[in-house]
């Protein structure tokens, strides 16, 4: 694969990505975890108090069907939407007490996000999509056109960097959201359903993806998903089901039939 | 070489400078030119209707002394039409006082192409000879003597004019020319009180058409304003997940609402351009056929017009900012979550 010839721009960038494997702790903490959407008279308890520490560098998965409070609590750990009871610490900062500038500053730098329909922005090639976070974050043109080139490397599509999104494949186009999500060296990875829309193979090329940046980086990654090839690869697995956190395993303690897919 | 920075250290995010924000705008346009020019097209309508309407107004003052002329000898034919019926094959006579007025001119050359069987012309311009002594000649056999020129005061007595006819009439084209009335000759003038009755008829229509063009014009720029905003509120739905996108990548609401003013101001000052130049071309060409070119391009006024487009390019441009900011404040409130939503 051709990502994996890019090992010397992996190292430029563990360099420049603020040694998140050196520290350790928790990056995420989720304590009672509540959220009721009202929509008039009725409503509607997405997330019945969820409890969950999330430690730095590891690979999260988080499962549970459709309507169960997954994406709800997953919003909430990614800083997209504040709780209506209980606490969300992103880097131990109480994410409730951020005001909007706070927030995107936030979203900008600490957390990278991988969307199941890519979102890449249309209208801007794959380098100028990598580079868009990094002007949010007001980084120089030039110096982030060279750091954005490097992730491309990294993803294996430095030979596609000004291509549109338009002309790409699935896969491609993931892997272009992923240099996307690293443009600001985040220390979390949050990841909604990656490989939903994608085959068997790129799906499967993704994950592996995740992972060789979380062992490289020491980015923690946190996909919600109920792929179950992406269980295979997390470390932890949090099922959440009714709007609470069923339990927490290992893959090891999950039996999973999958087929080994090559 | 590692420092032991704080890890709960949250900073404020600034909006990206101004010209990034200017460039993503235009990318978008460029690559939604469907949508833009929709949106540009709204502009433009309105803006040509408006200054359409404008050089109208700088048109007509301009041909304002040529109207009146035609209008004029509109009239006098209507007057010489009704006492004397066609013209055709009929023999006519002409005194002239004084120097001909251009509108005496024009009424000449109108009987000349009115194909009479003669035309007798005496009097000081048309024909040297003027003199009392030859007079004689222009009563028989004339339907009606016109007393045409610019002169107060007509040299020759009425009845010297009309000597010779069956039914004596002397038609005048002024009203306060001193004649020596006689006996039994008729006079009558072209411009007595029908002139008067139709220039008030003209201004109280002119109040009317005022006051209906003012209120055309504001509700077409009202339509405008809609029509611009309107697709723009499409545009923002279209792009829901797009802007979700660049809130979860760090964008402040401030920069999503900058990038829809950008857009909207470029296509408003796009379409105001455009619009403000055709509505202007339509016009005078109009005016032009019904005027003549000539007249209408030589006797315009064009510094105040130009004056007049900026301040419509200026107003168009306004009015697709003002359009824009319901839907970019639309835009700027979605929630980052919006972007994962998988629909859409």
């Amino acid at each position: 694969m051709e990502e994996r010839a890019s090992d010397e721009a992996l190292e430029r960038l563990l360099t420049s990505s603020g040694d998140n494997a050196a520290r350790s702790g928790y990056v995420i903490r989720a304590v009672d975890v509540r959220k009721v959407y009202r929509m008039g008279d009725s409503e509607t308890h997405a997330l019945r108090g969820v409890t969950l520490d999330v430690h730095r560098g590891e690979y999260l998965s988080i499962m549970g069907p459709s309507g169960s409070g997954k994406s709800t609590f997953f919003n909430m750990i990614g800083g997209l939407d504040k709780p209506t009871a209980g606490k969300v610490y992103i880097d131990q900062v109480d994410i409730a007490q951020l005001d909007p500038y706070e927030l995107a500053w936030l979203r900008c730098r600490k957390v990278g996000y991988v969307f199941q329909t890519f979102n890449l922005i249309q209208v801007m090639s794959c380098i100028e999509n990598v580079m868009l976070p990094m002007a949010f974050a007001g980084r120089d043109s030039e110096e982030a056109r060279e750091k954005a080139m490097e992730i491309l490397d990294l993803v294996g599509l430095g030979d596609r960097a000004l291509h549109k999104p338009a002309e790409m494949s699935g896969g491609q186009q993931q892997r272009v959201a992923i240099a996307r999500a690293l443009a600001n060296s985040p220390d979390i990875l949050l990841a909604d359903e990656p490989t939903a829309n994608l085959d068997l193979k790129t799906g499967k090329e993704i994950i592996d993806l995740f992972r060789r940046l979380r062992d490289k980086l020491g980015v923690t990654v946190i996909s919600a998903t109920h792929d179950l090839k992406m269980l295979k690869a997390s470390d932890r697995i949090a099922w959440i089901d009714d709007g609470r956190l069923a339990r927490l395993s290992t893959p090891a303690e999950v039996n999973i039939d999958v087929e080994e897919v090559h | 070489m590692k420092t032991e920075e704080p890890q709960s250290e949250i900073g404020i995010q600034h909006p990206p400078p101004f010209r990034r924000a200017f460039r993503i705008a235009v990318q978008g346009i460029r690559i939604r030119l469907g949508r833009s020019l929709v949106t540009l097209s709204g502009v433009v309508l309105g803006t040509a209707f408006l200054m359409s309407t404008v050089t109208t107004q700088f048109v007509d003052r301009a041909v304002a002394r040529e109207r009146d002329a035609r209008q004029q000898l509109r009239i006098m034919e209507s007057v010489l039409k009704s006492r004397i019926g066609s013209i055709e094959g009929k023999t006519l006579s002409v005194a002239v006082c004084g120097t001909l007025t251009p509108m005496d001119a024009a009424l000449l050359d109108l009987l000349r192409d009115a194909k009479p069987a003669a035309l007798r012309l005496y009097g000081a311009a048309a024909c040297p000879g003027f003199e009392p002594a030859n007079l004689t000649a222009l009563g028989p056999g004339a339907v009606a003597v016109l007393i045409l020129g610019d002169a107060p005061v007509c040299p020759v007595p009425l009845a010297a004019l009309t000597g010779g006819m069956n039914v004596p009439l002397v038609i005048d084209s002024r009203s306060d020319r001193q004649c020596q009335p006689a006996p039994g000759v008729r006079r009558e003038i072209f411009f007595g009180r029908q002139l008067a009755d139709q220039r008030d008829r003209v201004a109280k229509q002119a109040r009317q058409d005022r006051f209906r063009t003012i209120w055309i014009v504001v509700v077409s720029l009202a339509v405008t304003i809609i029509g611009v905003a309107n697709a723009l509120l499409m545009s923002v739905t279209e792009r829901f997940r797009e802007i979700g996108t660049m809130k979860c990548l760090g964008a402040l609401s401030v920069f999503i609402r900058r990038l829809f003013l950008i857009e909207s101001s470029l296509i408003g000052l796009a379409g105001s351009v455009i619009g403000v130049i055709s509505g202007i071309l339509l016009t005078l060409v109009v005016y032009g056929f019904i005027y003549g070119f000539g007249l209408v391009f030589g006797s315009l006024a064009y510094g105040p017009l130009m004056l007049a487009a900026l301040a419509a390019v200026i107003t168009g441009t306004i009015l697709a900012v003002v359009a824009a900011l319901y839907p970019a404040r639309f835009a700027s409130r979605m929630v980052p979550a919006s972007a994962l939503r998988s629909t859409v």
